[in-house]
Order: structure tokens, then sequence, then C-alpha cells
């Protein structure tokens, strides 16, 4: 990248060789507000600790003050998930979001037969919350957020086990599976889920426009992965998505 | 009263009705028919299974049936996992085994070791209604049912059966 700043620049300093006294000043102007802003994220870190502190219990149980935290904590470069600081981990934030992983992890496996490996976060959510409440009696019930899972899948991305996030329309799903999941696929599921149902290849071309083949073939894997169940009534063939249909059915 | 019978969600979706094409996923639904059948027959207690008029067929609020072809896959499967046995040739009766017999054979055996009962005795009576087998898998089980479970621990020499004053009174020597 050239800059052109005509004479006045750098290069022609260099050029005229009065370069020494212009860079040390540069120098010591860049060093002084390098430490100063270091100071003043110190300054922030300290207040943030001292806030952690004060209030972990309501971090821990509430998802609305746990995420504000956190997305305190992001600007400073602070990761309460990661770090391995003392003065983050009497948070136990890594362990917390490890568990909820393993949770997330559980419930997608356990469902995975019955939806080929594709459900809705707050699908994921709603099982959670039931099995929460169905064995802890005495114990405080944690309320996992939508925002606590998807952080939850980050850390399984991460540990590279498969698992991701796929937006259909304006809902977040989980896809625990390897399986290629391109546009069409994407495309054709909010379809279903705009539908409200099952659809056919005829629907899909009418709505979406595409041809046959097209709409065949993206349908054809999503039945074949176990995402798709096929429902024949009275000479039609329509698809639905047990992912989807769940979602519908929990409103 | 008889007891209303909570019909599973699956029993709402439309496919769950249309025999599977992909292997996975039928499998997945054919165990969940299975699940279906039993619970529905165990929790109403009901104890055969008629094929022409059962109500799980048909979900008229979904608008959905399976055709004969699809009840006769899934009656197959159901036979065949142990669950249930045809009473009669034309396969129009199924009688319902909510607990196949070997499970509850070796339940019984399992029992009868952890309470002292080997090398002493207990009447069939006990078996199903006794003070000592609550919450045993074979509290209240149909006699029937307890006395083939009782036939296999026999062949398998674990038990011998001898008579009582009257059926109930039948006893039981564990081995």
């Amino acid at each position: 990248m050239a800059h052109r700043r005509g004479r006045a620049g750098i290069g022609a300093l260099k050029k005229k060789g009065e370069t020494s006294k212009f860079t040390k000043k540069a120098e010591e102007i860049k060093e002084t507000s390098l430490q100063s802003a270091l100071d003043t994220v110190k300054q922030l870190e300290i207040k943030l600790t001292k806030f952690a502190q004060t209030h972990h219990k309501a971090i821990a149980k509430d998802p609305a003050f746990r995420h504000k935290f956190l997305s305190m904590c992001a600007p400073l470069g602070v990761d309460p998930l990661t770090s391995k600081k003392s003065f983050w981990s009497f948070l136990q934030m890594g362990d917390f979001y490890h568990e909820l992983a393993v949770k997330v992890a559980e419930v997608c496996y356990a469902y995975r037969s019955r939806n080929g490996g594709i459900m809705s976060i707050k699908e994921v959510q709603n099982i959670l919350v039931r099995r929460g409440t169905k064995f802890r009696l005495n114990e405080v019930v944690t309320n996992y957020s939508e925002e606590d899972i998807v952080l939850a899948i980050e850390k399984l991305k991460q540990l590279g086990s498969g698992f991701r996030i796929v937006k259909v329309g304006g809902t977040r799903m989980v896809v625990s599976v390897p399986t290629e999941l391109d546009n069409d696929h994407v495309q054709v599921i909010q379809l279903a889920q705009d539908v409200g149902g099952g659809i056919t290849v005829d629907m899909v071309s009418d709505m979406i426009g595409w041809e046959d083949d097209r709409v065949k073939r993206a349908l054809d894997l999503l039945l074949s992965e176990g995402m798709a169940w096929i429902d024949k009534y009275e000479g039609l063939e329509f698809y639905w998505f047990p992912s989807v249909w769940k979602d519908s059915f929990a409103l | 009263m008889p007891k209303q019978f909570e019909y599973p969600e699956i029993f709402s979706f439309a496919p769950f009705f249309t025999i599977q094409p992909v292997l996975a996923t039928r499998e997945k639904q054919m165990g969940l028919w299975r699940e279906l059948i039993l619970s529905y027959h165990t929790s109403l207690k009901i104890k055969t299974l008629r094929v022409h008029d059962c109500p799980l067929w048909k979900n008229k609020e979904i608008g959905r049936e399976l055709n004969s072809e699809a009840i006769n896959t899934i009656m197959e499967d159901f036979v065949e996992s142990g669950h249930g046995e045809w009473e009669d040739q034309t396969k129009t009766r199924c009688r319902i085994l909510w607990r196949k017999p070997e499970q509850l054979a070796s339940d019984i055996y399992d029992w009868a070791d952890t309470n002292g009962f080997i090398n002493s005795v207990c009447t069939v009576y006990e078996l199903h209604s006794g003070e000592d087998i609550n919450g045993m898998s074979f509290e209240g089980a149909d006699e029937e049912l307890l006395r083939r479970a009782l036939l296999i621990l026999e062949k398998q020499g674990k038990c011998t059966m001898f008579k009582g004053e009257t059926s109930e009174e039948d006893g039981i020597k564990f081995f």
C-alpha cells in the first residue's frame, strides 16, 4: 500500500536524513499512549475482577446478568471461559460452560436417531429445562439461556467435534453430524419451517423456483441423513422435518 | 375409572404412519411403534391386541392411518421382538407380553437370591401379591405369564414347582 503524502512524510524526512529526531519523538508518543492505554486496561480489569467477586452468585444464576458480564469482558480481551488465571477461575465459568457443553452433546446424541442430527437450540433448551426440573428437587436449577447454549456449542466446535450452528431463517439449529449442509438444504428446511408442516417437491419448486431435479437432490440427501421423514398421503409424498416440527410443536 | 392413555408426541407426527424407506429411520420408527403398542396395552391393562380394530393404527386428529401393509410390518416386528405372540393361526389376535417371560424369569430368580429364598419355598401367590415383592417387575403379574417364567427357571434347573391345595398355594422351591 503506497502512501502518497508528498514531501512532508517520513519517507521524505528519511530522504532528508532528519528522521532520528522525529522518529524518537514519535516513538516516545507511541510509548506514552501505549503505556496509558495499558494502565487504563489494567484499571478496568481490576474493576471487573471486583465486580465479578461481588456478583459471582448473580452471574451463576441469572443468564441475562451473565451475558452482560461476558460482554463487558470481551472488549478487554478477558475470557473467563478459557482463562486459567486464578482470579477468574473462582468464577468457575470455564466449568459452567464445560458442563453445559457435555449436556448439550448428550441431548443431541440422544435425539439424533429421531431428527438426523439437527435440532433447534430452543428445543435443546426446553429439554435441558425439563431434565433439570425432573431430577433436581432441592438444588438450584440452572437456567440456561439460548446464548449459554450457543457458547457451549462454540466450545464443542473448538474441540473439533463436528458440532456447529446453522441458521435456518431466524432459527438457530445445532448440527451434530458431519453432514455437509449447503445452502439448498438450508433453504428447503427453512421452507418447511415457513409452511409449518410437510412439503412436496412441487411445493418447493413452486415456492423457491428450482427445477425438480435440484429439489429432489436436496430432499433425498435430507431424507437419507434422517433429517427428513416421508409421509405418503393420497398419492402425494410429503417431507417432514422433525427438527422443525418439534419447534412449532413447542409453541 | 379407566386410566386415560397419554399418547407420545410421535403419534401426532404424520410420517409415523408411513413405513420409512431409509433403514436407520425405519429402525427408529419400529422402535417407537413397539414402545407405543407395549405402553398402551400395559397401561390400560389390555392383554390382547386385535389387529382389525386396534385404535393405535389411526390418528383422526392429523388425518393419518397405517395401511394394511404397514400394520403387518409393524406387527411382525412386534412379535419378532418377543413382546407379543399370536393367539391364532390367522394372526388376528396378539397376546401382549409386557415383560418377556425370559426377563421375568431372571427377575424372579434375582429377587429369590437377594431375599434368601434359595433352597427355600414360596407360593405362586406370594410371587405376584406377597409382601416382599413391592416394586418388582413381577408384582401383580398375570399368573399365566408368571408360570411361563417359572417354567423357564425349571428348565434351567433353578427351581422346581409342586402342587398345593389350591393353585394359589402351588409352591416353588428355588435352587
